[in-house]
């Protein structure tokens, strides 16, 4: 019965964040209505019996993408949005429409198949089987990770960096 | 709580993702809509393991646990683009950048 409370009262959260977030022409209000949804989906995972992930997802997405995001939205240009311009994109009907006609088609197949079957056994939320499954057959995946992240570090700066000057040789002091 | 619960909330966040990045102008929203997008799909994830087959197998918190790690590196090099097109056009609005489109 809690579970089901704690289910609902999060997904309210989530949906209306994700939707402020998306909606809103303040980009930093945007943000942080980002970051509450970020918080609800990690609610969500602790109820799905992933602890670690839900650790994870405060870490990675609150801690560094949420302030990753507010740092780019400070460098750039018209930070409270309220110059009067236009918010959408020409077309936005059609991508409304879209988006709409996409939902509908993913909620097909779980309303085809109602009547669930009723699970069954609760997974072991320990930490402890998740590591060893990292160390034994998944090692490669997670060294091929970290060059990926390598190279991203790497790739952000360069590209954050711009095109630099040919440095003048012996030009005066 | 059922696994279409969490099926139904995910795609409506998907969607709610979807909506933002075709509807908006500016970069950055487009670039934290598939962030909206690219957790909907976590939860999927993670809703098809508790619910799935084989829980012990951790299968389900490694796969968004890589996703996690990619989905950062995205939004780090994404954020590094923005910068960079802001830049060069002094704007990070979506319908600026169409220099791919005049003849």
């Amino acid at each position: 019965m809690s579970e089901q409370i704690a289910f609902w009262i999060l997904s309210a959260i989530a949906v209306l964040g994700a939707l402020v977030a998306v909606r809103k022409r303040n980009l930093i209000h945007g943000v942080f209505a980002l970051m509450i949804f970020f918080a609800a989906l990690s609610g969500l995972f602790l109820l799905l019996l992933a602890e670690f992930i839900a650790a994870v997802q405060i870490l990675v997405y609150i801690g560094a993408v949420g302030i990753l995001l507010l740092f780019a939205i400070m460098l750039t240009e018209r930070v409270a949005g309220d110059d009067g311009r236009r918010m959408t994109s020409r077309g936005w009907f059609w991508g409304l429409v879209v988006a709409a006609a996409v939902f509908v088609v993913l909620l097909l197949p779980a309303i085809q198949q109602w009547p669930t079957p009723e699970v069954t056994q609760a997974p072991d939320p320990s930490v402890e089987e998740l590591g060893h499954k990292l160390m034994n057959p998944y090692v490669m995946t997670l060294e091929v990770l970290a060059l990926l992240l390598t190279a991203a570090l790497i790739g952000a700066v360069t590209a954050a960096q711009g095109i630099r000057k040919p440095k003048e040789e012996g030009s005066p002091e | 709580m059922t696994l279409h619960h969490y099926l139904i909330l995910a795609a409506l966040l998907f969607c709610i993702g979807l909506m933002g990045a075709f509807t908006r102008r500016n970069a950055i929203v487009v670039l934290f809509s598939v962030e909206i997008m690219l957790n909907a799909a976590n939860l999927n994830l993670i809703a098809f393991w508790r619910y799935g087959d084989n829980p012990a197998l951790q299968h389900g918190p490694l796969f968004t646990l890589f996703a996690i790690a990619v989905a950062a590196a995205e939004v780090a090099v994404g954020l590094a683009l923005v910068i960079a097109v802001y830049r060069h056009f002094r704007s990070v609005d979506l319908e600026v950048m169409d220099t791919l489109k005049e003849e």
